[in-house]
């Protein structure tokens, strides 16, 4: 009964996209994600494509659309490192998925829980990497925390604008 | 079943999507030795690991897809900086000044833009003018990007296989070195810089010769390590690469030693802190070293040979000098015959004695005065005894000057044996 009413609720408050927002918004966050750093040297403290997984799981409200989205664009973030590639793909993907059950069972409309939700998808994501890193793959991982916080806090104020913006690309019933 | 997989597909499309990238984790991943006798090449060659196919090619997809609109946004970017210092800040100027104003403003507008093409112009004629001298054949490319992560310092450049570009080629400026190419493309290659922490390279310090590994730290500062605590390591020394990683030829500048601090996993090693020459932060134009056999330019192979001809030259006039000293030397020593006599040995002082003395037995033997060398002839004892040199220890009778024209000039006689004791 919970089951149908959470398929129901989903169906309802589904928000629809044209084809080329889902193309363009995740190839255009990864191109900005390589591409800024240069512009701002060392305080590039933002993670646009984890920010792109987070919005369209939420508001999408389907687990698997946010997981296959969240290791897609984890992947193609670690095939421009010189790392190993699924680091991010297992981080965005947890992110993705948990964010997209969140959104089933919340409204998350409001500024400043979506404010809050960046921040802590952010910190969960740093910690997933840095857990898959160390723990599950035994490299040796360089993290700081106070980065972390940065890149968390980032992605929070660059959702303030983004997700605005992203809401006026939905196609309208 | 049916119905299991339906309630829990998202479940289980997670745990695949999760399994599937552990999988791909597990077949990457190779852990590096940490054998103490592993040498610097061989330690950073494990700390880049190559990458297998399937790899290479989602790094390849990656590269393609997100280096043409980083092309795009770079050329836009210097576009829309053009558009606004050319034309709309020169708009703005006129709404808030006179037309003299106005036009002087724009003078210095454009005098800025001038000095600004003027700088970069110099840069570039600095570049052009280290390609040109630099013995290895080189690259110039273009930086359009960097990796997007904190942790990965990566740079894209504008070239790629198409230009010549292969994996392991040193990328460096006129300042210094820069890093090495990881993955190239056709038309893009991937940089890691020296500053990232998978990086590694053999450098020297360039007074006291000490040998290190360079490699970058968590917080993207270059480091040299594994090297042992040593006082005389100034902040200040330069560091040069030191040639034995295949990568970097020997000699080209790393940078500066900024400060030294102590290994915290071993006690009795130090970190070097280095203010690294090429500026990594803010890297327009690099060169790629695409052959490590030297080319010398036909300027500097002339330079070259002029430079040996008159060291020929400075060589023969010496040999001549030395020859015009030795012939005029036996010109003397035949015309002052009195000079070398037996009998002068005993007037003359000791080194003027022995000297004689050489010359004179050598041009009896029929040698060379020249390769005679000098007989040291002791002093006369006024009361001889059994130390005295020409003290006959069988006869017990004491000789103070030895019969020089018996003795040969390189005979065991002419020993020091003028020993007194205490």
């Amino acid at each position: 009964m919970t089951g149908l009413s959470t398929d129901l609720r989903r169906e309802m408050e589904i928000r629809r996209y044209p084809l080329a927002v889902y193309v363009l918004v995740p190839l255009a966050s990864l191109v900005l994600q390589a591409w800024l750093p240069r512009v701002l040297g060392r305080f590039a403290y933002f993670d646009l494509p984890l920010l792109v997984v987070l919005y369209f799981s939420l508001v999408r409200r389907h687990p698997i659309h946010g997981t296959l989205l969240g290791a897609a664009l984890g992947i193609f973030q670690d095939a421009l490192t010189q790392g190993v590639i699924g680091i991010h793909g297992i981080a965005n993907t947890v992110c993705g998925f948990l964010a997209a059950s969140i959104g089933i069972r919340f409204v998350v409309e409001n500024v400043l829980l979506r404010v809050i939700l960046n921040f802590l998808f952010t910190l969960l994501a740093g910690l997933l990497v840095v857990f898959v890193s160390s723990a599950l793959l035994g490299l040796q991982m360089h993290w700081s925390a106070l980065t972390q916080v940065l890149v968390a806090a980032g992605n929070a104020l660059i959702g303030l604008v983004l997700f605005p913006l992203l809401d006026r690309l939905q196609v309208k019933d | 079943m049916e119905s299991f997989f339906s309630r829990h597909r998202n479940l289980i499309v997670l745990l695949a999507a999760l399994l599937a990238q552990i999988i791909g984790l597990a077949v990457q991943v190779r852990r590096p030795s940490r054998s103490s006798t592993a040498t610097a090449q061989q330690r950073a060659t494990e700390m880049a690991p190559r990458d297998r196919g399937g790899v290479m090619l989602l790094r390849l997809w990656a590269a393609d897809l997100v280096t043409p609109p980083e092309r795009l946004f770079h050329a836009v970017n210097q576009g829309a900086f053009g558009l606004w210092s050319g034309y709309l800040d020169l708009v703005h100027l006129h709404e808030q000044n006179a037309q003299m104003q106005q036009t002087i403003d724009r003078l210095r507008l454009e005098q800025a833009m001038m000095q600004e093409d003027l700088r970069q112009a110099v840069r570039l004629q600095a570049l052009l003018h280290f390609q040109q001298s630099y013995p290895q054949k080189t690259v110039a490319a273009q930086v359009i990007g960097t990796s997007g992560n904190l942790q990965s310092h990566l740079l894209f450049l504008d070239k790629g296989s198409a230009d010549g570009l292969r994996t392991d080629m040193a990328v460096i400026t006129a300042d210094g070195i820069v890093g090495k190419v990881r993955d190239v493309f056709p038309h893009t290659a991937q940089v890691l810089m020296i500053n990232d922490v998978t990086s590694g390279a053999g450098v020297v310090l360039e007074k006291t010769r000490i040998r290190g590994i360079l490699r970058g730290s968590a917080d993207g500062q270059t480091e040299v390590v594994g090297v042992l605590a040593d006082s005389r390591i100034q902040p200040g020394e330069k560091v040069l690469t030191a040639g034995g990683d295949q990568i970097f030829p020997r000699g080209l500048p790393v940078g500066t030693v900024e400060r030294v601090v102590r290994d915290p996993d071993r006690s009795a090693f130090i970190d070097i802190i280095l203010k690294p020459a090429a500026d990594l932060d803010r890297l327009d134009e690099v060169l790629v070293l695409t052959d490590l056999q030297s080319e010398l330019s036909p300027a500097i192979e002339s330079d070259l040979k002029q430079s040996e001809a008159e060291q020929g030259q400075a060589a023969a006039a010496e040999l001549a000098r030395e020859q015009a000293r030795r012939k005029a030397a036996e010109e003397m020593a035949e015309r002052l015959p009195g000079l070398s006599g037996p009998a002068a040995g005993a007037v003359a002082g000791v080194a003027a004695t022995g000297a004689a003395t050489s010359t004179t037995t050598g041009a009896a033997n029929g040698s060379p005065a020249a390769t005679a060398p000098p007989a040291p002839k002791p002093i006369p004892t006024l009361h001889p005894d059994r130390f005295s040199p020409g003290h006959d220890a069988g006869s017990g009778a004491a000789s103070p000057v030895p019969d020089n024209g018996s003795a040969p000039a390189n005979a065991p006689a002419q020993k020091p044996q003028n020993r007194r004791l205490p």
